[in-house]
């Protein structure tokens, strides 16, 4: 019983299901309340335990038909497996590594020919179990598990008996029957890891997938794992957001006010007791980010926008500009759009070849200057690659003067700067900070420390 | 700390038969979450759209369990004093301007700073007693002699501040107040929170928390609730009013219509004499069951489509969830 509600357990983290420990004591707490027999009372028994939301109420339903799905065996016989019973023998006929080869003590091949459904669903589980079936993650490892359970199934005896079957030539068609039925058997064991590798696997293969995206290049992400990305960046921005938030609850409050503090307790003969506290003032970084969206890095310019967007109120008063070779504000489509939604929209407005990074720094020095104090930092994203243009280092200088600071995101390596038409090294020593940037993990520590240097100096 | 939890039921069957006795019709998975809330002692967290029985469930279990139902209704900006206790700060003014004299008298005799303040201490924290303190909701439901039911209401609206200091209280059923130590329970009351889900709660009370979704009921279900909870309804009449709510429910709404809602409606409809539903009548009384101008026009627009769905599946109440 026990090992059966752990399987469970485990399909239910393979199923992006968190589950704490306090909520699987509760769990068998509540299944030793209602017992195994009323499937419906036990679904929504164990329902109400593990699952905490309303949103992990539907996977762990979805979990819980695939998992009390039972072991099908239809085509072997026309009776259904009774369910309970199969749990029951689970438990008891896993208790030695020999439990497997004799429940009932009866051979594969008795079984297979009788015909008995139900029993030979509890073989395939116990050894299910013995193989550690629940481990798979891959569907490579599918053969592997097929060929281990039939093997601790009673394979071996079973060939022997077909061989033997085969040299008496008395019973060629029990023979026949035999080769038959394996064949069957083969099937089912096969779906039944198919299954479970479903159950199982789909969570840990998942995270391996998503850590591999986080370090990838994000020029290298292809389209199809767009989707996944966006739920990755969201998940991430909201963790920043999460932690930036309690720090900054905790300062608001400041130094006793004192004058306050006396004008309002003189009604009471000037005894205190009321005291007043001056209040921070919070200060959300004001952020003006300027990406190229060229050919080479709009990949780039895609996953930051996302990204600040998605901190939501953390960064107050967000300005965002898309380049190529000229200046274009694009933070009302963020406004009336989804973030997603913008995201597209503004790679398919704003597109064009020949970067021009000289024109656009005098676009930002005529337009956006004046808006830039010492509150304002300007996060630009670009290779610098200017296709051997006018520099226009000096806008840079005047930024670095004005704003509070100046970040600079280059997607490419550090020893590649300043090489070809790259005016990197121009433009670097006005920078605050000029990073690597490329892929979902430098994007994330980025943000991490604009954010915390903001904190930190409220 | 003795426990209400020793009151148990039987089974859950017995405690749905209890609950209908006091007019909640409870469906199998709310009874099934309440009996292992109960037997496993712990809160509850009920989350379900607006109307559909959250805190009636809290209040039927007060009633059966016959204990006071203590509510706290949660809002953003609520804290301790208002959820706990406050000294009654005015009290304590108008008392110290009162005895002026008699701290005067009291204090006769003695000599020097020293001897002053000891006598005062001779007399306790007499303005920091119980007599001073303002009870709010927690601290009433942790002082009941017999247990009660604590229904913290639309915990979502609370700041997550007050969620982490709810923590305490819903683990240990005890709180400390600096000048007066820490107050135990004296019986471990019956919680139940419930949320709208207008914001995440956090994963430490989730975790403390079963955890039950209760969804719009399905016809049969409602026309159970409808037959308790509005005696005097014709059965043809609760057969098709029910039909043509779930009908209404099916369509694309600002804001459906609730099972109070539907209660509300069946009590109007009863109110008029009405055997079945005419299309008069149900235009006349939408915006009992509806609360949007939107969606009363969208309603009117497709009534006679409705009003004639609701009949064929009043007559045919299998198909009536379909």
């Amino acid at each position: 019983m026990q090992a059966t509600l752990e399987d469970f357990f485990k399909a239910l983290r393979g199923s992006d299901l968190k589950i704490s420990l306090n909520a699987q004591i509760d769990a068998a707490r509540a299944v030793e309340l209602v017992g195994w027999s009323d499937r419906t009372l036990l679904k929504s028994a164990l329902g109400t335990t593990l699952a905490k939301t309303t949103a992990d109420r539907a996977l762990y339903d979805e979990a819980f038909d695939r998992f009390f799905r039972f072991s099908s065996f239809e085509n072997m016989a026309a009776q259904d497996p009774p369910d309970q019973d199969q749990d029951k023998q689970t438990a008891t006929g896993s208790g030695g590594p020999g439990g497997c080869q004799g429940s009932g003590g009866q051979a594969l091949s008795q079984l297979l020919m009788s015909g008995d459904s139900a029993a030979l669903a509890k073989r395939m589980q116990e050894a299910a179990r013995e193989v550690g079936l629940t481990d798979i993650w891959f569907f490579t490892q599918k053969g592997f598990y097929t060929q281990k359970i039939q093997q601790a199934m009673g394979l071996e005896l079973l060939d022997r008996e077909i061989s033997d079957a085969k040299r008496q030539t008395l019973a060629p068609e029990r023979a026949k029957a035999l080769e038959l039925a394996r064949k069957k058997l083969f099937v089912e064991v096969r779906n039944f890891v198919e299954r479970k590798l479903a159950l199982f696997g789909t969570a840990p293969t998942r995270q391996l997938h998503d850590d591999f995206l986080q370090s990838q290049k994000l020029s290298n992400i292809e389209k199809r794992d767009f989707a996944r990305m966006h739920v990755i960046v969201s998940k991430i921005a909201k963790r920043l957001a999460e932690r930036h938030s309690r720090r900054k609850k905790k300062r608001v409050r400041g130094q006793l006010d004192f004058r306050k503090t006396l004008r309002k307790n003189a009604a009471y003969d000037g005894v205190m007791f009321e005291t007043f506290w001056r209040s921070k003032v919070v200060d959300r970084p004001r952020v003006v980010a300027i990406c190229d969206v060229s050919g080479s890095v709009r990949q780039y310019a895609r996953f930051l926008l996302l990204f600040l967007h998605s901190l939501g109120e953390q960064v107050s008063d967000l300005r965002s500009f898309a380049f190529t070779n000229h200046l274009v504000e694009v933070s009302d489509t963020f406004e009336s759009l989804p973030v997603e939604q913008a995201v597209d929209k503004v790679m398919q407005a704003v597109g064009g070849s020949g970067t021009d990074y000289g024109q656009t720094l005098l676009d930002i020095e005529a337009q956006l200057l004046d808006d830039i104090d010492r509150r304002t930092t300007v996060l630009i994203l670009g290779d610098a690659r200017n296709n051997r243009g006018q520099a226009h280092a000096e806008v840079m200088q005047l930024l670095y003067q004005r704003a509070r600071r100046v970040i600079w995101l280059n997607p490419e390596p550090v020893s590649f700067w300043g090489l070809g038409d790259s005016e990197m090294k121009r433009y670097a020593p006005y920078c605050h900070i000029a990073r690597e940037c490329n892929s979902l993990a430098h994007l994330e520590s980025t943000l991490d420390a604009l954010l915390r240097t903001h904190s930190a100096s409220a | 700390m003795k426990t209400l939890y020793q009151h148990h039921f039987d089974s859950i069957d017995g405690l749905a038969q209890r609950l209908a006795a006091v007019d909640y019709i409870a469906s199998r998975e709310i009874a099934t979450s309440v009996y292992l809330g109960f037997n496993l002692e712990k809160p509850i967290l009920v989350e379900g759209p607006a109307g559909v029985g959250k805190t009636e469930l809290a209040k039927g279990m007060a009633e059966i369990l016959d204990v006071p139902l203590i509510r706290m209704q949660c809002y953003e900006g609520l804290d301790e004093s208002k959820a706990l206790y406050e000294w009654k700060y005015g009290k304590q003014l108008l008392y110290t301007q009162l005895l002026k004299d008699k701290l005067g008298e009291m204090m006769q005799g003695a000599v020097g700073l020293a001897a002053s303040i000891e006598r005062l201490h001779a007399h306790d924290d007499l303005f920091f007693s119980e007599h001073f303190l303002e009870p709010r909701p927690l601290y009433q439901a942790l002082h009941q002699e017999r247990g009660c039911v604590l229904l913290v209401d639309e915990v979502d609206k609370s700041d997550p501040e007050f969620e982490a200091f709810l923590l305490e209280v819903l683990s240990d059923f005890q709180v400390s107040v600096p000048e007066l130590g820490t107050i135990k329970a004296k019986v471990k009351p019956i919680v139940f929170l419930t949320s709208n889900n207008t914001r995440e709660m956090s994963d430490a009370l989730k975790r403390r928390c079963l955890h039950l979704h209760i969804p719009f009921p399905e016809a049969k279900l409602e026309r159970r609730i409808l037959e308790r909870r509005v005696p005097g309804l014709s059965a043809t009449l609760n057969r098709e009013l029910v039909a043509f709510i779930q009908a209404v429910r099916q369509m694309d709404l600002k804001k459906q219509p609730s099972v109070s809602e539907t209660i509300d409606w069946a009590k109007t409809l009863l109110l008029l004499h009405a055997e079945h539903l005419s299309l008069d009548m149900v235009k006349g009384t939408l915006n009992v069951f509806l609360k949007f101008e939107q969606d009363i026009a969208s309603a009117t627009e497709q009534l006679p489509a409705l009003l004639q769905q609701a009949r064929k599946d009043a007559e045919s109440p299998r198909a009536s969830h379909a």
